[in-house]
């Protein structure tokens, strides 16, 4: 299987050069979107950061320098996935305080919500391979509801 | 007594049955609002020498939740009255064996400890799924509110939800998630 798939992706590559460009040398990674564009014998090509597609749904941002869990002025808890996925990689890891641009005490507690979110089960579509999205499928205790109280997370302002 | 008088009669002290489901539900806190509809301390004319207690049907008793490490932690003790018969039993072990069990022992002690006991805790029914016998389902006529809301899962969401969700985190331009 694995051989016919490298088979198809070489003659992909090399027989069909009417496809875009598919060898690179580094990871791709699709930040800048190349345009060609054609003008009598000039021919531009240029490329061009894209806007982010959620551009529109995103909150406004404050003036006050709070971070923006915090300007959000929202009261997250573990089961409130829609927001807690926002923070995680595709593998359920949480992402570094300098990419979330949180502040110290909204990261921490971003931070033990998601393994809450995770231990109960609650985004089994953001895990490694090979791993079981349904928590019913796991052993002993594992496979049974459980939930978590916010308040036993000592990070907090007051 | 006029008719509509004795209607009122009827419906004050007529018993009525609520139903409750347990779904995602912490037992030991349901049990206190259970315990209350089943003494009847929810009516105004609750009184200890007034017997006015409901009924509750406790459906999808075996889809309860527990906090935090609890399904390992919380240990029901027995003891068979022989010499080294005392036994531990973890909840998670007694919720495998029988799944209205723990749900039954939460009511049970919080009902309190005196001779109305009984007669309340015999007006419990507790099913461990939402099939639950006509003869009880057509005697419904309430329904007690739950305490926690049930959380969704990441992969029961719809697409539409999925995608229109207001975003929080604006990521670098540099950096491209995996
Ligand atoms: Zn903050």
């Amino acid at each position: 299987m694995a051989f016919a798939r490298c088979i198809a992706k070489f003659t992909k590559n090399y027989f069909l050069p009417d496809s875009s460009r598919s060898i690179s040398i580094t990871a791709t990674r699709n930040i800048k979107e190349i345009r060609e564009v054609k003008e009598n014998n000039t021919t531009i090509i240029e490329g061009i950061v894209k806007p982010h597609p959620k551009e529109h749904l995103m909150l406004k941002s404050c003036d006050n320098g709070a971070c923006p869990l915090c300007s959000a002025g929202v009261n997250v808890k573990h089961t409130d996935v829609l927001i807690l996925k926002q923070f995680v990689r595709s593998d359920g890891c949480m992402l570094p305080r300098r990419i979330t641009g949180l502040c110290n005490i909204q990261q921490k507690r971003v931070g033990i919500m998601v393994t809450m979110a995770h231990r109960a089960g609650l985004m089994g579509t953001l895990k490694p391979k090979n791993c079981r999205m349904d928590p019913k499928k796991r052993r002993d205790w594992r496979k049974y509801n459980t939930y978590y109280d916010e308040t036993t997370i000592k990070q907090s302002y007051y | 007594m006029s008719i509509v008088r004795r209607s009122q009669q009827w419906g004050t002290f007529a018993r009525m049955w609520h139903v409750f489901d347990a779904t995602w539900q912490d037992p030991y806190q349901s049990s206190q609002i259970i315990a209350k509809y089943l003494l009847g301390r929810h009516k105004p004319i609750s009184h200890p020498m007034n017997r006015c207690g409901d009924h509750v049907v406790v459906i999808n008793s075996s889809e309860i939740a527990l906090r935090g490490d609890e399904w390992q932690m919380r240990v029901y003790f027995h003891h068979d009255t022989y010499h080294g018969g005392a036994s531990w039993t973890k909840a998670w072990e007694l919720h495998k064996k029988d799944p209205t069990m723990i749900m039954k022992k939460a009511v049970y002690r919080a009902l309190g400890n005196n001779l109305t006991r009984h007669q309340a805790y015999a007006r419990l029914h507790v099913f461990l799924d939402d099939k639950i016998p006509l003869e009880i389902q057509q005697n419904l006529s309430s329904q007690i509110k739950q305490l926690r809301p049930v959380p969704q899962r990441l992969d029961q969401i719809s697409p539409e939800e999925l995608e229109n969700f207001p975003q929080i985190v604006k990521l670098p331009e540099t950096y491209v998630l995996t």
